[in-house]
């Protein structure tokens, strides 16, 4: 793992060309946080596809390797918050390097979170592993796949610092909201036709709410660059 | 074993999560209304200042308001002293200094005919880069413009009085009678305060005040500044912008053009500026991207 704890601790004498000052430290420590913030975000996109395959599989093995891994993720938070601290003490960053260190921060806390998500939906694998079979409600591997499509796309919208992109993103999770009210409905309708599957229809839901929910942190990406580029906070997921 | 599952609902009956338009959230304080609406102190209207054929300023337009602690930044040789001097017409002392426009203080134009520049120079006060105590004792330095003035009152209290508000009083109430030159440089700084202060101003234009001293010494006159918005209006004029940022409600940031002339790129509230400034030029200055 790199953090930008790795990167040099000079903060950067100014080097001066017509006018401009490039402040080479800042510039380096701000595009390593950079760095690893899209590292933590394939991390925790990587343990949702094995959490959503662990589910489907019945695969309590791939389950388990989620559970265990979610520790790289916390450990590569960590160091991007350590990171951003040292960034801020040392340089005094204002106006846009101060919102661009606050969004990655929040970021990163966020991408944490949804590998906890993604770390719930393995243990309720396993859970659903260790009962009778039953189909998985078929808007759950969608979800999955919607989720990991946005949470690539606020990426993309963060290292293209888009406001557009971004938008785009929030727009994206009315559908997610949809999967999920779908999948409660069919998971009730379960419940109600086989109620010997009721803890399997539960467990289902569980995941579907998860995976709505993962859907809010990713907006909350797309909320940090819209405030990243134009300094306004905006609810876009009311 | 397999169990029949509910087909999928095409459409369900009722939304469990709303979709509702999205809204913004444009975090105004009212500290920033405020800053936009205290009472105007100075209006300065297409202000140019000239030294000889330089043109040291071109068409400032701003207006300084009371109570708050305006800062002036940019970089070197802009025109943020000149554009301070232009306040307390201290630029009257430079002999090939002149002006176009108006600078009004409480409406009046400055620079009419008939104003008395000592007048000026006494509801409007300055403290200056250096501190500059008269070779006389703490108190006397205290004494001196009310003397001059001819005040009548008890020249004690006013004594002390203004070196409680420039949060001297008790450093220096046991040896009021040692030289002023005794003090530390932080010291010295705010006797230079007290003695702006002890001729009642009504403004303190401070040009760097705090750029000989020490961060300990700094900070306690930031934390002056502070105390002394409540009593006077204050311009200050620094190259630090942290100080700008801690200690300023308002920031003026002023740039040269190719003539080398300076002028006015954005006004606005200290904590709007160095959170989201309105324009590139301010934000490549305050970011340290451009010098």
């Amino acid at each position: 793992m790199s953090t930008v704890d790795d990167q040099p601790t000079d903060p950067g004498t100014p080097v001066e060309g017509h006018g401009h000052i490039v402040r080479r430290g800042f510039e380096d420590a701000l595009t390593a946080t950079k760095e690893d913030v899209l590292r933590l975000g394939s991390l925790v996109e990587n343990a949702l596809e094995r959490a959503g395959r662990a589910l489907a599989e019945r695969d309590v093995d791939l389950a388990d390797a989620v559970r265990w891994d979610d520790a790289n993720v916390n450990e590569l938070q960590r160091g991007i918050n350590t990171g951003i601290t040292r960034i801020i003490a040392t340089q005094g960053p204002v106006a846009r390097d101060v919102r661009e260190l606050l969004a990655l921060y929040h970021a990163a806390a966020e991408l944490e979170r949804m590998g906890d998500y993604a770390v719930s939906i393995a243990k309720l694998a396993q859970q659903l592993a260790a009962e009778p079979e039953t189909p998985l409600l078929h808007q759950i591997p969608e979800m999955e796949r919607l989720c990991r499509s946005q949470l690539r796309a606020a990426m993309r919208s963060l290292v293209d610092v888009s406001e557009a992109e971004a938008r785009a993103v929030c727009e994206g999770d009315d559908e997610l909201d949809h999967l999920y009210n779908a999948a409660y409905e069919d998971a009730v309708a379960l419940m109600e036709a086989a109620p010997q599957h009721a803890r399997q229809a539960t467990h289902m839901l569980f995941v579907a709410h998860h995976l709505e929910r993962l859907g809010d942190r990713v907006t909350n990406i797309g909320e940090d660059v819209v405030f990243l580029v134009t300094g306004q906070i905006e609810d876009l997921n009311p | 074993m397999t169990v029949e599952v509910a087909p999928p609902l095409a459409a369900t009956s009722e939304e469990t999560v709303e979709v509702r338009p999205r809204m913004t959230l444009v975090a105004r304080s009212t500290a920033d209304e405020e800053v936009r609406e205290a009472k105007v102190v100075f209006e300065v209207q297409d202000f140019s200042a000239y030294y000889g054929t330089f043109r040291a300023l071109r068409g400032i337009n701003l207006q300084i308001r009371e109570h708050q602690v305006t800062a002036i930044i940019g970089p070197s040789g802009c025109g943020k002293s000149t554009l301070l001097r232009s306040f307390n017409r201290m630029n009257d002392l430079v002999a090939t200094a002149h002006f176009e426009g108006q600078v009004l203080y409480h409406g009046v134009d400055l620079y009419a005919p008939g104003v008395d520049p000592v007048e000026v120079r006494r509801r409007i006060g300055m403290v200056f880069q250096k501190p500059n105590p008269f070779p006389k004792s703490i108190y006397d330095n205290v004494a001196f413009g009310p003397r001059v003035a001819g005040f009548r009152g008890s020249l004690d209290e006013l004594v002390e009085a203004s070196l409680r508000r420039a949060a001297l009083w008790d450093e220096v109430k046991d040896k009021l009678r040692t030289p002023g030159t005794a003090l530390s440089g932080g010291q010295q700084q705010r006797l230079c305060i007290a003695r702006a202060i002890a001729v009642e101003p009504d403004v303190i234009l401070m040009d760097e005040p705090c750029s000989s001293l020490d961060p300990v010494a700094t900070l306690r006159i930031e934390e002056l500044m502070h105390e002394l918005k409540e009593n006077y209006s204050i311009v200050i004029v620094t190259h630090n912008m942290q100080q700008a940022a801690r200690a300023s409600d308002v920031t003026a940031f002023l740039t040269m053009g190719d003539d080398r002339a300076g002028y006015l790129v954005e006004m606005a509230p200290t904590q709007e500026l160095f959170t989201r400034p309105g324009n590139r030029l301010t934000e490549d200055y305050i970011t340290g991207r451009f010098g």
